[in-house]
């Protein structure tokens, strides 16, 4: 896991930190998942998505919210990312497995993804963002 | 207390203008010395940032069970002018219209001695729950629009309510404006298969006892006596309310840029009242409301089906006491400086409590005022109050919401195991019926402040007051 949960009361607080913007993308992706459905593995199931946004921060965000929605209505749980963000656009191809309540049915449902506090800030080599879940 | 937050009466507390930059009137909170123990300075933050946002009249305000959210604090009431304000998703939050219903029975704790366990297991199979959870029913798309428009009056022409069920239920469980060309593709394929569903997270169904009524003539006229059984419903829009919130702040993203606006928060993202993104938003956020209030009138039809078979009773007899609406925005009128105007008021996390004579409470609730219905968290006490003329003078007619949570769910996780709880609550009489062990540990009482506390205060500062406490008996979590 290249992400951890903070503490906040309310909601969930993630922190990425990856070496490439590409990276910190599809860590922020794995992070949704995994707190939505907990394990989740390539079985097959691919879906492609492009997104396109005004800036970075937007960038991230309506790529979350996507991703949301995605999961709701094609009952899969997705956990490799093929990213190639770019400037004002990405484009992805997912890989996942059917939803299965056995399996997924316990973890948390995300409501949306929040602008609050969200902003990508680059150190040295690394990529780094907070994302806050509403749960 | 916070550094520059300010004492204003034995409950109350103001943030001055100036906590933040562009204050455009004060903040200001209730809580006890207890509760302000918890009190988090990104919350007391959030409380004055909102003071910033164009037109905003009176105070920013928050309810004792304020916490740390997103745009809004959690427990926040915030009106605008209609004509200088704005409106914001950011004020209402993803799950629109989340709220809390009670069911009335004249089942007692004894009828529920030996058959609590298979009643709680034949609910738990009726009522669709968790993550991934499906409706068993199948929809067509103008049921859909259907429940967008008219809300719990489709639900009582398709055979799932009581026509008295319409009367029981904040605004008739139908919000006017709603506009379902508003509403995106999108958010229809997600509301489609999930109508009738609970959800997952805080929301619950619980089976109550009215342990102590604390107000004989307001008990009564709500229909609660001592040792009643009662079911709570507390759910939201699903993925329909959460998708309308989230296209609606993109378009109210660029709205604020484009009228000039500026916030101190991208999540307080508005547009004026009154603008076509303005009332874009109210119209679809009032769709999703009215879905929201279908949905909790769907598990009032599957409740009632389970209890009617497992007790031979009708469903006239498990009466809808009351529904009230924690994440919503409304158009309103209220008196302001002896001058009523017609208002914007945003609650997100906080219910509204109109006084005794208020416009819309029906003709049995208008000398008591609405009753206010306060989940618990699980396994601890839920209440019951009304609104009241103080609540309509200092608050827009509006309370707290419920217990308001101290403990993230990580460190709720490291404090106690999902099955160690069960055992718990199950030596206390509380059974619990969950699909995860995890959410249960992330629910644990100790998570949330106490909700006795929150409505002590409400209750002293008179935002409502207390009509009976209610203790739960089994619980379904999603």
């Amino acid at each position: 896991m290249t992400f951890e949960e903070l503490e906040h009361t309310a909601d969930v607080l993630v922190r990425v930190r990856a070496a490439s913007i590409n990276e910190l993308f599809a860590d922020a992706a794995r992070a949704l998942f995994s707190v939505m459905y907990g394990p989740c593995r390539d079985a097959g199931i691919v879906q492609r998505l492009t997104v396109e946004a005004g800036d970075p921060e937007s960038l991230l965000h309506d790529f979350l919210s996507e991703l949301l929605f995605i999961a709701d209505v094609e009952n899969v749980v997705l956990c490799r990312f093929e990213l190639d963000v770019g400037e004002g656009s990405l484009s992805a191809v997912m890989h996942g497995e059917p939803f299965d309540p056995a399996k997924h049915a316990g973890g948390t449902i995300i409501k949306g993804i929040s602008y609050s506090g969200l902003r990508i800030v680059k150190d040295d080599e690394t990529y780094g963002v907070d994302v806050l879940f509403d749960v | 207390m916070i550094e520059g937050v300010k004492r204003a009466g034995l409950f109350e507390w103001e943030v001055p203008i100036g906590f933040v930059p562009g204050m455009r009137v004060p903040g200001r909170f209730f809580l006890s010395e207890d509760l302000g123990q918890t009190l988090e300075a990104g919350a007391v933050q959030q409380l004055a940032n909102v003071a910033t946002m164009p037109g905003i009249v009176g105070n920013s305000l928050a309810m004792p069970d304020i916490h740390w959210g997103y745009g809004f604090p959690i427990g926040g009431v915030a009106a605008f002018d209609m004509t200088e304000g704005v409106i914001s998703p950011g004020g209402v939050g993803f799950d629109i219209n989340c709220g809390v219903r009670l069911i009335a029975s004249p089942l007692t704790g004894d009828d529920l001695a030996g058959t609590k366990r298979e009643l709680i297991e034949e609910i738990f199979k009726a009522v669709p729950t968790g993550v991934g959870a499906r409706s068993a029913r199948t929809l067509s798309n103008k049921d859909l629009t259907g429940m967008m428009t008219d809300g719990v009056g489709w639900c009582v022409e398709h055979g799932f309510g009581l026509p008295s069920d319409l009367v029981h239920c904040e605004e008739q469980g139908r919000m006017e404006h709603a506009d379902p060309d508003a509403v995106s593709a999108k958010a229809r394929q997600r509301g489609l298969p999930q109508a009738g569903t609970l959800g997952a997270g805080n929301h619950f169904l619980e089976i109550q006892i009215a342990e102590e009524i604390l107000d004989a003539p307001a008990a009564a006229a709500m229909g609660i006596t001592e040792g009643q059984i009662c079911f709570m419903i507390h759910c939201g829009s699903r993925g329909l309310g959460h998708q309308v919130c989230t296209d609606h702040l993109q378009i109210l993203e660029k709205a604020t840029k484009k009228y000039g606006i500026s916030l101190p928060d991208r999540q307080l993202a508005c547009a004026p009242v009154e603008s076509p993104e303005g009332r874009s938003y109210f119209g679809a956020m009032a769709c999703a409301a009215n879905y929201a209030w279908a949905n909790r009138q769907m598990i009032t039809h599957e409740v009632r089906n389970v209890v009617a078979k497992t007790f031979g009773i009708a469903d006239e007899d498990l009466p809808l006491v009351y529904d009230v609406a924690h994440n919503v925005a409304k158009y309103e009128r209220h008196t302001v400086d002896g001058r009523e105007r017609e208002l914007c008021v945003h609650r997100k996390g906080a219910t509204r409590a109109f006084g005794p004579g208020a416009s819309d409470i029906p003709p049995v609730y208008e000398e008591i005022g609405q009753p206010v219905i306060i989940p618990g968290s699980m396994g601890t006490s839920s209440y019951l109050l009304r609104g009241t003329a103080t609540a309509m003078e200092r608050s827009f007619g509006s309370t707290c919401h419920g217990a308001g949570r101290v403990l993230s769910r990580t460190q709720a996780k490291k404090d106690i195991t999902g099955k160690a709880l069960r055992e718990q609550l199950a030596k206390e009489g509380i059974l619990v019926r969950a699909h995860s062990d995890s959410v249960l540990a992330e629910e644990a009482p100790g998570a949330y402040k106490p909700s006795n506390e929150v409505v002590r205060v409400v209750d002293r500062v008179g935002l409502s007051t207390l009509v009976a406490r209610l203790e739960p008996q089994g619980v379904i979590k999603g």
